[in-house]
């Protein structure tokens, strides 16, 4: 928070333009122009009739909403779009909540069985859900859980927990132990010390959670893929499976780029709508964890 | 005050009653699936087929014995380095440039960090596109250039496609390792480095001993970050090239995937599962014990 | 269109000569289908069919099932590419819908290593589809005999269809019948007629030899002679399948149930070395550029040879649709034909297609059934429309003597009723040994050093280790 006001304070004493100054901006400049230069190509063609196969170099020639319309289409963008925001919300909610949970503990308590709950919570950010994905699915099946838009949610929540829980036993580390130790004497339960004094302070450790994990829930089409069965409860990752045989083909590119741009977009929308928030989350979650 | 808190009255021993969600999630679908991965490692389980013997550590064995472990670990371990040291070496220099008083500085921010908004999917298919051979981006490229576009095959090529997918991880992560960068640089005290400029220290000298050190832990956790992303690399191999050519994009993921799912043999992929497991945790705290090391000695 | 249907539909013995053309008897009458499989061979197959019959004969499930059940869901999982205006995502569930309104098919399409992951991770977690696509034998990771031996499929030996098939014995594990299949798959090499003549190719090559010089000449006038994508290293099957036929299963068509015994070996010479060797003599001549090759993605290949830019692509019937696409070449002339045998005496690699399967933990297994019938039954407006994506050859019903691109098969199909056919080879191995035969090929071409022994004996030491446990 505080890099941000700064600035800004600064924003009207810009370093004076010397031969070393322009070298820097023409370093950052070319370095951004190389960075965005394929999501500019693909925004180009995404905006191109769906025939228009001339080299996607030849940038925004046409305008046209008509390769959107057919991803629009082929995606079922509306009901998929719903499904990642069901999936991704009721995911980051729930980790929220029971990883503040875990955390109030492990953060707060002195002793080695919360030094190693800490421990073993980290490890499990090392391990690839490639590698559980078989023994995952029959603990499914043993606890008779059906294939619904939940179960991939479970994954989700689960995965994230390591992550979340680091976050949040380092912010609270932050937190004095003063207030508590006051509302314990006002005769606060645990239970409403952690729910009125702690939960709330947690807040940019929240924020930088509900970021960082949302994102990836967010782009994840690993679980998706795998434990839903109908269609209608597709995520818009695992409807961009569909364009796997396109990827090669020059023919399907526009609608393939409109397509990349459409599941893409509602991050785009959040990120450029609440950037501060957005990178004060992500570096917060790094710096203090 | 210290002794006071082991016996803590306020933070007493009812409150591990607030793990009990977590524990339940993080138990039964994350620890027991790891923990039945060692007993399969132990078995010819194939994957489908419940009728299965133990084979103790044959599985083991075999995985020693033929060059796939070495392989794969070696791609694993070639691509890491080269994430890990160009994400932290750009997103640093992206950084210390954006910590500069710069105009338009928050528009260059949103340029670097945007490739990390996309999903590995997405990327997949962006990047394909762009390494195309003949009418991808890069040749096209060459071509208006003058050059031969259609020679232009980092993909089909044994000695570059590795480094070809490493491109792409680092275009994806380094925004992000570059935004914690941004965030310990803004912590850092300007008027210590007035004070180093006074006492006639260069800027690199400035960089390398006041910047450096006061961010050394920003470091840490960005090298550690990228360290385990790297060795979890999967999705690009997945997609972009199917561990081909011949082997050469093989990572240790994308190898067990296979013994698993082409090979069907869960069993010696789980034995795999088990080794790697130990590698990556290995590796994880080596480098955590190094760089704690070096943040104290810096 | 990809790696699960290449890897998919073979058959073990060599196709019936009644397969294609001489269906139209053996399927009025099923008794002269296995008049028509005396012809071809062994005796294990015999016993399979006998068996199939005899169930069939003996119970038939619920034909009224559907009818009789309230709403139902039935889902399938099938792998590949959606099309636009897909037949089994979007033409197939309406059609059904429309003849039972109270039934709806829920279709999932996914590429194909997505497919075979949800696939097994469905069936650990016993949520799986319905109705699944197998690939005969032991082809692939979706093959039938490995699920089948699992428990995991239904038999399907009451089912109407079976009369239809004079020869199912490559989806009919342990005597039942396990995965509905009912056309055949080709592998060749499709040409485009404008380069042939311009590069003054009066007729398709009918010898090896012929072939090289053919590749030669098209190569002089400045053609590339064959286009192919081997960064998804399965297409490399579609030309060594083609050689392998000519010149491993002719000398000796057990060589593969050998193979199992140990009395064959992929390192034997004569064999595997020269497949390979004559495969590479395509690399090495510069015929197909591994260079770019490597680098080419198999639907690139197909707009290659669609655009006009190259001769030759090896590639299979199912996905003979695009590769008739017209593209920036325009509507030129297209042809198809097997690689010649170097002896001049060619066969065909030809098989039968991947099948659907039910899976024997479902709720509907009757309502299944009924469902597959409908649609196998050679007349309803499902099998017309199946029959009308063009990637399947159908081998009884609608269609079935007139097949949409019939000229284009037309050498394939003599070939096999002068029974000149053979299986394509992955389907008799373990699932695993045609990946190491992929990379260790795509070593060779890419200059790793890798050499054709080396690829024969990675081979042989894959499919033991596949084969123990």
């Amino acid at each position: 928070m505080f890099g941000i006001k700064k600035e800004e304070r600064e924003a009207d004493t810009y370093l004076k333009l010397s031969g070393k100054v322009i070298l820097l901006y023409l370093a950052i400049v070319l370095f951004c122009i190389l960075v965005i230069a394929p999501l500019v190509i693909v925004f180009s063609s995404s905006l191109r009739h769906v025939a228009n196969q001339s080299s996607p170099l030849l940038l925004f020639r046409e305008f046209t909403v008509e390769s959107y319309i057919t991803a629009f289409k082929n995606m079922n963008y509306p009901m998929e779009l719903l499904n990642s925001l069901i999936t991704t919300g009721g995911s980051v909610l729930v980790v929220v909540v029971i990883a503040t949970m875990a955390a109030y503990p492990i953060g707060r308590i002195k002793s080695k069985l919360a030094r190693f709950l800490y421990v073993f919570f980290i490890s499990g950010l090392v391990i690839p859900s490639q590698m559980v994905i078989v023994p995952v699915a029959q603990t499914f099946s043993r606890l008779r859980i059906p294939n619904t838009r939940f179960t991939p949610m479970l994954m989700f929540i689960t995965c994230s927990l390591p992550f979340s829980v680091f976050l949040f036993t380092g912010f609270m580390k932050g937190i004095p132990v003063e207030i508590e130790e006051a509302a314990y004497i006002d005769g606060s339960s645990i239970f409403r010390r952690y729910s009125v004094i702690v939960f709330p302070l947690l807040k940019p450790a929240i924020i930088s959670t509900v970021i960082t994990q949302g994102l990836w829930i967010w782009n994840d089409y690993f679980y998706p893929m795998v434990f839903i069965s109908k269609k209608a409860q597709y995520s818009l990752p695992v409807g961009m499976l569909q364009f796997l045989g396109d990827k090669e083909n020059p023919a399907q590119w526009n609608v393939l780029f409109a397509a990349c741009v459409l599941c893409a977009l509602p991050l785009i929308i959040i990120f450029l709508l609440l950037q501060k928030q957005f990178v004060n989350g992500i570096a917060a979650g790094a710096v203090k964890g | 005050m210290k002794k006071s808190k082991n016996i803590s009255l306020v933070f007493n021993n009812k409150m591990y009653l607030f793990l009990i969600p977590s524990m339940l999630f993080f138990l039964i679908l994350w620890v027991y699936p790891v923990l039945q991965l060692f007993y399969y490692s132990f078995t010819n389980f194939n994957g489908i087929n419940y009728n299965y013997d133990f084979v103790g550590l044959k599985n083991y064995v075999k995985i020693f014995e033929n060059g796939t472990l070495v392989n794969s670990v070696g791609n694993t371990l070639i691509y890491t380095v080269i994430v890990v040291v160009f994400s932290n070496v750009l997103g640093l220099a992206v950084a210390m440039a954006l910590n500069a008083k710069i105009f338009l500085k928050g528009f260059f921010r949103t340029c670097a960090y945007f490739p990390a908004l996309f999903s590995a999917i997405v990327v997949g298919f962006i990047w394909s596109y762009v390494y195309m051979p003949g009418s991808g981006m890069i040749a096209n490229l060459i071509e208006v250039f003058g050059g031969q576009g259609s020679a232009f095959n980092p993909l089909g090529n044994f000695h570059t496609a590795l480094f070809a997918i490493a491109i792409v991880e680092i275009w994806k992560s380094f925004g992000t390792t570059m935004i914690i960068y941004l965030a310990g640089l803004q912590t850092v005290d300007e008027s210590l480095l007035e004070a180093g400029r006074i006492d006639g220290c260069s800027e690199w000298q400035v960089m390398r001993f006041i910047k450096l050190p006061l961010i050394s832990s920003t470091v840490t956790i960005n090298v550690i970050l990228n360290v385990i992303a790297g060795l979890k690399a999967f999705d690009y191999s997945f997609i972009m090239t199917n561990g081909g050519p011949g082997k050469s994009t093989k990572t240790l993921m994308f190898q067990i995937y296979e013994i698993a799912f082409t090979d069907q043999k869960m069993g010696r992929a789980s034995a795999f599962s088990v080794v790697s497991f130990i590698v990556i945790i290995a590796i994880t705290a080596i480098m955590l014990f190094v760089m704690n090391k070096r943040e104290v000695e810096l | 269109m990809k790696k699960k249907q290449l890897v998919s539909a073979l058959c073990a013995t060599v196709l019936s000569a009644s397969l294609l053309f001489g269906c139209g008897s053996a399927n009025s009458n099923p008794a002269d289908a296995s008049a028509a499989d005396s012809a071809e061979a062994a005796a294990v197959t015999q016993e399979d069919k006998a068996e199939v019959e005899m169930e069939a004969a003996a119970a038939s499930y619920d034909h009224e099932a559907i009818e009789n059940a309230g709403d139902i869901t039935i889902t399938m999982m099938v792998s590949g590419t959606a099309a636009e205006n897909d037949f089994e995502t979007e033409i197939l569930p309406e059609l059904v819908h429309e003849k039972w309104p109270n039934l709806t098919l829920e279709v999932t399409k996914l590429p194909d290593d997505n497919y075979y992951t949800s696939l097994k991770t469905k069936l650990a977690s016993g949520e799986c589809p319905d109705i699944i696509l197998t690939q005969p034998m032991y082809a692939g990771q979706n093959s039938c005999y490995a699920l089948a031996e699992a428990g995991y499929l239904t038999p399907l030996n009451d089912m109407d269809f079976v009369a239809k098939m004079p020869d199912l014995s490559a989806v009919t594990y342990d005597g039942q019948l396990v995965s509905a299949t009912n056309s055949v798959s080709i592998l060749g090499t499709y040409y485009n007629k404008d380069i042939f003549e311009k590069a003054g190719i009066t007729a398709v090559p009918a010898s090896w030899d012929e072939f090289i010089e053919d590749c030669e000449k098209i190569k002089a006038a400045g053609y590339t002679p064959i286009v192919m994508g081997d960064k998804d290293q399965y297409v490399l099957q579609f030309g060594l399948y083609q050689i392998a036929a000519n010149e491993i299963y002719p000398n000796n068509d057990k060589y593969d149930e050998q193979l199992r015994t140990g009395e064959t070996s992929f390192t034997d010479a004569g064999t595997w070395d020269t497949v390979l060797e004559m495969y590479n003599q395509l690399y090495e001549n510069g015929y197909i550029d591994a260079s770019q090759s490597l680098g080419y993605g198999a639907s690139q290949a197909i707009t290659d040879f669609v655009d006009g830019k190259a001769a030759m692509t090896f590639d299979g019937s199912f996905n003979a649709a695009a590769i008739l696409a017209e593209g920036e070449g325009g509507a030129f002339e297209r042809g198809y034909f097997p690689i010649p045998a170097k002896d001049g005496n060619t066969h065909t690699a030809t098989c039968l297609s991947a099948g659907y399967s039910i899976y024997s933990g479902s709720e509907y297994i009757d309502e299944c059934k009924e469902v597959i019938d409908y649609w196998f039954d050679g007349e309803s407006d499902v099998w017309n429309a199946y029959v009308d994506t063009g990637r399947f050859i159908v081998t009884y019903g609608n269609g079935s003597d007139n097949i949409p691109n019939a000229d284009l098969f037309a050498p394939f199909i003599s070939l096999l009723n002068e029974n000149k056919g053979y299986h394509w080879c992955n389907q008799a191995w373990p699932a695993g040994t045609e990946t190491t035969m992929e990379e260790l090929f795509s070593e060779m071409i890419g200059g790793q050093g890798t050499t054709v022994e080396d690829i024969t004996l990675g081979m042989q030491d894959k499919f033991e280790d596949l084969l123990e446990d």
